[in-house]
């Protein structure tokens, strides 16, 4: 508890660096291409494209059906796609993070929380970005602003809060012992097919009603839901299910206080893991 | 007189593993895994503000260690270390990112080191000046030879002014001109009357710039003193050493690693 209550102060008081080293993260990931920092969108533009060829074209999935409302297929997934690139960018880039640069900082005393913390950052301009391109995009289907929108910043949150709570589980071990890094990269290729992103989950609820229950314990799963029904307009997602909301915010809660306890223990040695 | 690096007891372990599944182990349960390795062993030590120390010791005898532990980089396994003030070390190319260019990395580190943006911009062109890397300081740092890289090294840590600055074998890459002007600005630092550690394996470097030594041998302190006092029994040292054989260093290092564990014994 103490432990996390000193991260969150660490963040509030560093959140200027945090964003200044952002800024330096995403210069420097993408120095040596011709194209830059267009590469930062261009790889999920390819992606989106390759499921929704393979899924929408080849296996030719029907409207899907979000409260009611039927959606097309690449509306729908578009919906949900910058949402999961966030989380998948973010929490690959947030494990590895201090592992990668504690050489360069090289202080104990540097405030360590914030390491992952400006890398998930870096992340988050991308998204906002990828936010924007998918919300015009979405007012040429036919899917236009409206009201619902408001709850985008919500969640937009939620997921900021979702990425750095694992992150610093994540950072933490996998800087203890490398392979984590390489469990979590093939667990959370996995995740994609789970987390709704490619098919609704909804789909189950017939035949599967149990295993279906099972998945929504996934915390993305609520980010995604919450994402669609704004973006669709079609509900107060997160006064709806206000359920599904305590649930998420409990989980995110106890990942955050597991996840600082674990790196204040660890903050220290850092540097002898590497 | 004021203290500024006071260093009481302290020891650094290190594990050193016969192979990567005992190191799994070790980090995992509670049993202890690999064998320990006392890079330090029960090292005391203080220095008063405004001295220059100059760290000697041949190969493997903790200089390095002991000098990233008073900077902070790298914790103590047991002791305690009291620095007053802010401590800076240079080392080769220490904490340069590759992938960013010259200025870039000046205003990454000084970020870091927490000034403004508007103190950066202030320091940045005394910095350039100083490293002398002309129109390379937009060229990525991956592209620097060695001598650039410690230049630029040494001159961001010396611009933004600590009180105690940490030298460790930074001269040794530099060309004459450049270690002539590094030295006089840290003789400047040392008329400011700021404390200076300066791990060298140049004596002739050590002594002319220290005032005090501390000689340290396989982790322990062998002597700490003045100039005039511990350097004729170092050179002597140094002498002896160059002319024994492998056979004899070796048993020389057994007997020190036994006098060693004796002060490990001793205090534990």
């Amino acid at each position: 508890m103490k432990s996390a209550l000193m991260i969150i102060k660490e963040q509030i008081s560093n959140f200027y660096l945090v964003r200044r080293l952002s800024l330096y993260e995403l210069k420097s990931k993408n120095q040596n291409n011709y194209l830059g920092i267009l590469w930062e969108f261009l790889n999920p533009a390819i992606q989106i494209l390759i499921y929704w060829f393979v899924f929408g074209t080849l296996r030719s999935r029907d409207p899907v059906d979000v409260g009611g409302v039927h959606i097309q297929f690449f509306s729908w997934l578009l919906a949900a796609f910058f949402m999961w690139n966030f989380f998948y960018q973010s929490t690959i880039q947030g494990s590895k993070s201090i592992y990668t640069k504690l050489r360069m900082l090289s202080k104990m005393n540097f405030p360590m929380s914030v390491i992952p913390s400006y890398v998930i950052f870096a992340q988050f301009y991308i998204h906002i970005v990828m936010l924007l391109i998918s919300i015009v995009i979405l007012q040429f289907s036919g899917y236009y602003i409206n009201m619902y929108y408001v709850q985008l910043i919500y969640y937009i949150f939620a997921a900021y809060c979702l990425v750095f709570a694992v992150s610093l589980i994540t950072s933490t071990l996998s800087t203890i012992v490398r392979d984590f890094h390489m469990l979590l990269n093939s667990s959370l290729r996995m995740m994609l097919y789970v987390s709704g992103v490619l098919w609704p989950i909804t789909i189950l609820a017939n035949e599967f009603p149990k295993i279906m229950q099972f998945l929504k314990l996934n915390p993305l799963i609520y980010l995604i839901d919450g994402y669609r029904s704004a973006l669709f307009g079609v509900e107060w997602h997160f006064i709806v299910h206000w359920q599904y909301t305590i649930y998420f915010w409990g989980l995110v809660i106890v990942l955050f206080i597991i996840g600082s306890a674990l790196h204040v223990k660890f903050r220290r040695h850092f540097i002898d893991f590497l | 007189m004021e203290k500024s690096i006071r260093v009481k007891n302290v020891s650094k372990k290190y594990k050193l593993y016969k192979n990567k599944k005992e190191q799994l182990l070790d980090v995992v349960t509670r049993k202890s895994y690999g064998q320990d390795f006392y890079a330090l062993a029960n090292i005391d030590f203080e220095a008063e503000k405004g001295d220059v120390v100059g760290f000697i010791g041949i190969n493997g005898s903790g200089k390095s260690t002991l000098s990233n532990i008073i900077a902070g980089i790298v914790p103590e396994t047991t002791g305690t270390v009291e620095v007053n003030g802010d401590a800076a070390l240079i080392a080769v190319s220490a904490g340069l990112k590759g992938d960013l260019t010259g200025r870039e990395n000046i205003e990454l580190k000084c970020l870091m080191l927490g000034f403004s943006k508007k103190e950066i911009k202030n320091m940045e062109d005394d910095i350039i000046e100083f490293s002398e890397l002309g129109e390379f300081i937009d060229q990525p740092v991956k592209s620097y030879s060695s001598g650039m890289k410690s230049r630029l090294g040494f001159a961001i840590s010396v611009t933004v002014d600590p009180d105690i600055l940490i030298i460790d074998e930074a001269l040794s890459v530099g060309d004459k001109t450049f270690a002539e002007k590094s030295l006089a600005k840290m003789k400047q630092f040392k008329e400011k009357g700021k404390t200076m550690i300066f791990v060298s394996h140049s004596i002739a470097q050590v002594k002319q710039f220290c005032e005090k030594i501390l000689w340290l041998e396989y982790g322990t302190v062998k002597d700490f003193g003045t100039v005039e006092e511990v350097m004729p029994k170092y050179e002597k040292f140094i002498r002896q050493w160059r002319k024994m054989s492998k056979a004899e260093r070796e048993t020389y290092k057994q007997e020190a690693d036994k006098r060693k564990k004796k002060i490990l014994e001793m205090t534990s």
